[in-house]
């Protein structure tokens, strides 16, 4: 057992690694402990005893510390690295992907809605014209082409470039509808009437005449009345 | 019939050129820097974890952690530092978890993990010694264990340490001078009762 008065002197010595044998004499607790080292077995032999202590935390250190480092640590990491450089591509690829689609999806409904599909309606231009003859029957029905649809034979009036036209329906009250080609006309002769006040609007109906003619009922035939008193029939 | 061109907002074939350039330099030098602390970041969770198959797994995602977050190192010459300190926080991290507990006490009976020793009782003597040493190491608070076992890995000076871990060369020194003498305070009657017999 070490002298206690030396104890700690000597355990700070050997985690320090210092000698008190060889430590200098400004250092006036070493000199002290190596003046007791010369008198006192024990402390020498405590001594020595911490230094080997300490020689093997050293060494178990060093072993824990520098431990080999497995062959496979680096490939492993360059092939995790790949992997991630390949998913970050592949998950760039799907965002530009997707980005894209729907840069598609966007511009086709800017379109839809810039240039949405209109009727010819020249109201100004057609009045304007004497070459276009009235139609033959201006209660003829215009008719939604939903309606007509199952005609092949018709063809929408679709205005092709819009910014021709733009001044024509922007700002107008008039309604736009989708007609056949062979209403056209007739769609723009009622057009200018109304605007001048001549006709109704148009209801949805057949365009067959001879249904708007009005409708006849024969009048009731009522065969002729047998009036019984009910006192009469509870009594029979 | 109105032609429709396809437009993507934002991005034009220059800016996907040079983000993958930045890509591919990034990698080359990360890759670069792999080699030389690749072994560092397995010796840092090797110290914590004392399992070669957690330190790798350990080492592993430090390193492709530090890859993905590569970018966002202003400093490069800080990287060692970096990767230290990843490497030392996901081991803490699994060595808390316990998941792989039984497994590295099976490893740790291996062969291949204990220290060679010139004779049979030797080599009981330092392993029993140094599974101690490892007990008491993991015990040690955290500041104190990452500075003792960067020191005692070659090549790192006191400075070194001292750059890595960003305090001063003094505190360093003292965090080494108290780890080692609480492990010693720890190994003690440990070191006397081997020798003993």
């Amino acid at each position: 057992m070490p002298c206690e008065h030396y104890k700690d002197a000597l355990i700070e010595a050997a985690a320090t690694g210092l000698d008190p044998a060889n430590a200098l004499a400004s250092n006036a607790k070493m000199a002290a402990l190596r003046t007791h080292f010369e008198s006192c077995a024990s402390c020498r032999a405590a001594f020595a005893e911490e230094q080997a202590l300490f020689i093997s935390i050293d060494a178990g250190l060093h072993a824990t510390a520098n431990a080999e480092v497995p062959a496979s640590l680096l490939p492993r990491v360059r092939v995790r690295l790949q992997q991630e450089s390949a998913l970050s591509r592949s998950w760039l690829t799907n965002w530009l992907v997707l980005a894209s689609a729907a840069g598609v999806l966007v511009t086709l409904f800017a379109a839809r809605a810039v240039w949405r599909p209109r009727v010819v309606q020249k109201p100004v231009e057609m009045a304007g014209k004497p070459s276009v003859s009235p139609p033959q029957n201006h209660d003829r029905v215009i008719k939604p082409p939903a309606v007509e649809n199952s005609d092949p034979q018709r063809q929408l009036v679709i205005v092709k470039n819009p910014s021709a036209h733009e001044t024509l329906v922007i700002g107008k009250t008039m309604p736009e509808v989708l007609v056949p080609r062979d209403q056209e006309v007739l769609l723009a002769e009622y057009a200018e009437q109304w605007r001048l006040h001549r006709r109704t609007p148009l209801l949805a109906q057949d365009s067959d005449a001879t249904i708007l003619a009005l409708l006849q009922v024969a009048p009731i035939q009522i065969a002729e009345l047998d009036v019984k008193l009910l006192a009469e029939e509870k009594s029979q | 019939m109105q032609e429709l061109v396809l437009v993507q907002p934002g991005r034009t074939v220059g800016d996907e050129l040079v983000r993958e350039a930045a890509q591919a330099d990034t990698r080359r030098e990360f890759e670069q820097r792999l080699a030389e602390c690749g072994p560092l970041a397995y010796r840092v969770a090797r110290g914590v974890l004392r399992n070669t198959a957690d330190a790798e797994d350990v080492a592993q995602e430090a390193l492709l952690r530090a890859y993905r977050r590569f970018d966002r190192l202003r400093d490069r010459n800080r990287f060692r530092a970096w990767l230290v300190r990843i490497a030392f926080r996901l081991a803490l991290d699994r060595l808390r978890s316990g998941k792989r507990r039984e497994q590295r006490d099976t490893l740790w009976s291996q062969p291949e993990h204990q220290p060679r020793a010139a004779t049979a009782e030797d080599l009981a003597a330092a392993n029993e010694f140094q599974a101690h040493l490892d007990s008491a190491l993991a015990e040690l608070p955290e500041k104190l264990r990452l500075v003792l076992l960067l020191a005692a890995m070659e090549g790192h000076t006191i400075d070194e340490i001292a750059a890595m871990i960003g305090v001063s060369a003094g505190t360093v020194k003292s965090r080494i001078f108290y780890a080692r003498k609480q492990l010693a305070e720890k190994l003690r009657c440990h070191a006397n009762t081997i020798k003993t017999r």
